[in-house]
């Protein structure tokens, strides 16, 4: 089942191996590199528009004896990932660009060029695998990029290969240096959102909405009561769950237990107040057949979260819930709620809120209340 | 792997046999330096001087009138910016030129306007040709220098330089123009046709990359953007590239020889070309189809096609060509050359520039208007996004 394969290459280690896999198992490879942003003159240090990413991953493929190609596609990316990271925040909300890319970029309008070329298959470098033509978690428990892969359309996961899905990182860098990729084998990892230099997200958003913008203008944070606690210099700067830039002077750890664009509050409160005991989400993508409500599943309510033990209580058109069986910290509208059956991905949904549903427990607040 | 097929000789072409071996005895034991005294140094000066006599000689031109510089881009910013300072003492603080010229003399012409000088960008027709009354109502007395391109690099449409160049001589201003894409397309010669200065590049023509050429009529003033030694009559100061100006001068005779037959043979191909795919491809838009045009360009727009995905199946299916002029970045906004035409949907065409050349063969051209309609009917279901 080989052919033609369009392989995403950003230039790092990941990808490299992906496309030199594939090489090796005798796929057609074209890599291609997508050009998604540009930093402009506002990062004047920086390479603009990430022109080392591209030569790196044309050495590499030069290297391979295999064709590299440069697609322009940062006015889609504008449009679906870097405007809905701005617009996610300006509502109070922490959005996950890197699952929209893999929804609309890598694997909506990738693969109408993959199909323009006669590319069979479309391949990355994420560590997922795809096992009987459905998407599974990657080997490597602390690499496994799955969580970011839930939007897919149901169809392209059957023309998706993820060939280091299979290896751990260290395993990637390894066969790197076996395949004689030097150039990126200790390429250093990257943590950043690739749009987002150093990790300045409220950069981003003055860029876009302009420094006045509500989401970067003070407002209080309040308790869960009302209680005024201090002033903050712009809800965007805050995360739920955060602890960091919070008021001083409580003997307790206090951490944002929500964001209210509304009246630009930041709401504060214990780690008991952070705990959710459900999940609220929309946009729900089923990657199987959807599962009957009231059926058992693993879920992850944030990358690197734990997966917990969850029930499926309620599947609207667009909206579901499940219930926790035990409360998870820090549940938050914008990121994404993933579900699996064991290491097989089912779907997944945009946190809304953290359900008010309880699990099958005595429901003791209410019991105290009366 | 498909048979390679090359269509893009407007971006570069391969050097000729002929000019590689004319080349070498200078890469081997004729290394002197032209300026040096001893034998080394005059068998360099006299081969440096005889490739001088033979450029100048395929454009009606004598020897003292050619400079050879780095490139043609190079030999563009000689023209515009040394004419420009040239012309420093004297009101005259205007470069005029139009809006589809190479970048390398947009730029130049731009740059001066950072120095206290003006530019007057002329727009051109539809066809991509800037109109005789356009350029007799710009070339006023503030006028240092007009540029304008023999044959447009996009588009292969050609401007009338010979009539322009009149108003020009008629006025006193001094008539620049790129003629990197004209050099062995058209007929070029200095004793009839009053243009000052012409831009020649080597790697247009089958010699290397690395060298061009300004042709300077007697008399025309130029101040030097080098800075150094005398060479090149004070106008490009650093040792010359003998063996790269020996390469030129070989392309050059060769191309101006062959020019008769070479220009028919290729305008029937391309014509040829552009008749089927006018069938296979309706609505296809060729640029410039209204003009005369160069016999090796033809330049098409595919409306609702992609021309990322559209090059790279191209390549993919063995076929060079390109998007236009290419750009580092790999820009997509559309072309300057293409929105001075007035194509506001450029941006959401695929935009194809085929040129022909030395490799080209009536089998190329067959197999790529056999290949060509499938390949853009894949290339349409790309922008379909809602």
């Amino acid at each position: 089942m080989t052919g033609r394969v369009l392989v995403a290459m950003s230039g790092g280690v990941d990808s490299s191996v992906a496309a030199a896999l594939l090489v090796e198992q005798g796929f057609d490879v074209v890599g291609v590199t997508m050009r998604l942003f540009c930093y402009g003159d506002e990062v004047p240090d920086r390479p603009c528009c990430s022109l080392d990413s591209i030569a790196d991953a044309r050495r590499v493929c030069d290297r391979l004896g295999v064709p590299h190609y440069v697609l322009d596609m940062a006015d889609r990316f504008g449009h679906d990932v870097v405007a809905d990271f701005v617009s996610e925040y300006a509502a109070g909300r922490t959005p996950i660009p890197c699952v929209r890319c893999n929804t609309f970029t890598k694997f909506r309008d990738l693969v109408r060029r993959a199909d323009a070329i006669d590319a069979r298959w479309i391949a990355t470098g994420h560590y997922a695998r795809i096992v009987d033509g459905t998407l599974r978690r990657g080997v490597d428990p602390r690499k496994d990029q799955s969580y970011f892969l839930w939007g897919i359309d149901r169809a392209v996961v059957a023309r998706m290969r993820l060939p280091i899905g299979t290896l751990t990182k260290a395993e990637t860098r390894a066969r790197a240096r076996a395949l004689g990729l030097e150039s990126v084998a200790d390429k250093a990892e990257s943590q950043d959102i690739c749009f987002v230099p150093d990790g300045d997200h409220v950069a981003v958003i003055a860029r876009h909405l302009g420094p006045d913008a509500p989401a970067l203008q003070p407002g209080p944070f309040v308790d869960r009561d009302g209680r005024a606690l201090g002033r903050h210099d712009g809800y965007a700067r805050f995360t739920v769950g955060q602890r960091r830039g919070l008021p001083g002077g409580s003997t307790r750890p206090r951490y944002v237990i929500a964001i209210r664009p509304a009246d630009r509050a930041v709401v504060i409160g214990t780690r008991d107040e952070l705990l959710g005991h459900g999940v609220v989400a929309r946009a729900i993508n089923w990657l199987t057949d959807p599962p009957a409500v009231g059926a058992r599943l693993t879920v992850q309510v944030r990358h690197h979260a734990a997966a917990a033990r969850a029930e499926l209580v309620r599947v609207d058109a667009d909206e579901i819930e499940v219930a926790l069986d035990e409360p998870v910290a820090a549940i938050t509208p914008g990121q994404s709620l993933v579900l699996y059956d064991g290491d097989r991905l089912l779907g997944g949904a945009v946190i809304e809120s953290a359900g008010r549903m309880r699990s099958a427990l005595p429901l003791y607040a209410e019991a105290l209340s009366t | 792997m498909p048979r390679p097929i090359y269509l893009d000789h407007a971006a570069t072409t391969p050097t000729r046999a002929a000019v590689l071996e004319a080349m070498l005895p200078y890469f081997g034991p004729r290394f002197g330096n032209p300026s040096s005294v001893h034998r080394w140094g005059r068998e360099a000066r006299v081969a440096l001087d005889d490739a001088r006599a033979r450029l100048a000689a395929s454009l009606g031109a004598t020897a003292d009138e050619i400079t050879f510089t780095s490139c043609g881009t190079e030999a563009d910013n000689l023209a515009v910016l040394g004419a420009w300072h040239a012309a420093a003492e004297t009101p005259r603080r205007t470069v005029v030129t139009t809006a589809i010229e190479h970048k390398a003399v947009l730029a130049a012409v731009h740059a001066v306007t950072t120095l206290g000088g003006r530019e007057r960008v002329l727009g051109v027709d539809a066809d991509g040709c800037v109109t005789i009354a356009a350029v007799d109502a710009a070339l006023g007395d503030d006028v240092a220098i007009v540029s304008i391109m023999w044959v447009n690099n996009e588009i292969g449409t050609v401007q009338p330089v010979q009539a322009l160049a009149r108003i020009a001589a008629d006025r006193g201003i001094p008539f620049h123009t790129d003629a990197i894409q004209a050099f062995g397309k058209l007929p070029i010669d200095a004793r009839t046709q009053p243009f000052d200065l012409l831009s020649i590049s080597g790697h247009k023509i089958g010699a290397p990359k690395g060298i061009g050429a300004l042709y300077v009529r007697r008399g025309t003033r130029l101040a030097p953007l080098l800075h150094g030694g005398t060479q090149e009559r004070g106008l490009r100061a650093g040792t010359e590239n003998v063996a790269l100006a020996v390469g030129l001068a070989c392309a050059a005779e060769l191309a101006t020889a062959e020019m008769a037959a070479e220009a028919s043979r290729l305008r029937a191909l391309r014509d040829a070309l552009e008749r089927a795919l006018a069938t296979s491809i309706p609505d296809a838009v060729v640029h410039g189809a209204g003009a005369e045009r160069a016999p090796h360009v033809l330049a098409l727009s595919i409306p609702g096609a992609d021309g990322e995905s559209l090059l790279m199946a191209l390549d993919l299916a063995g076929v060079a060509c390109s998007a236009g002029s290419a750009c580092q970045s790999g820009s997509a906004a559309p072309s300057h050359v293409l929105t001075a035409l007035g194509v506001a949907w450029a941006g959401a065409a695929a935009t194809l520039r085929l040129s022909l050349g030395t490799l080209t063969t009536d089998d190329d051209i067959r197999h790529v208007a056999a290949v060509l309609p499938a390949l853009v009917a894949k290339a349409r279901g790309v922008g379909a996004v809602a």
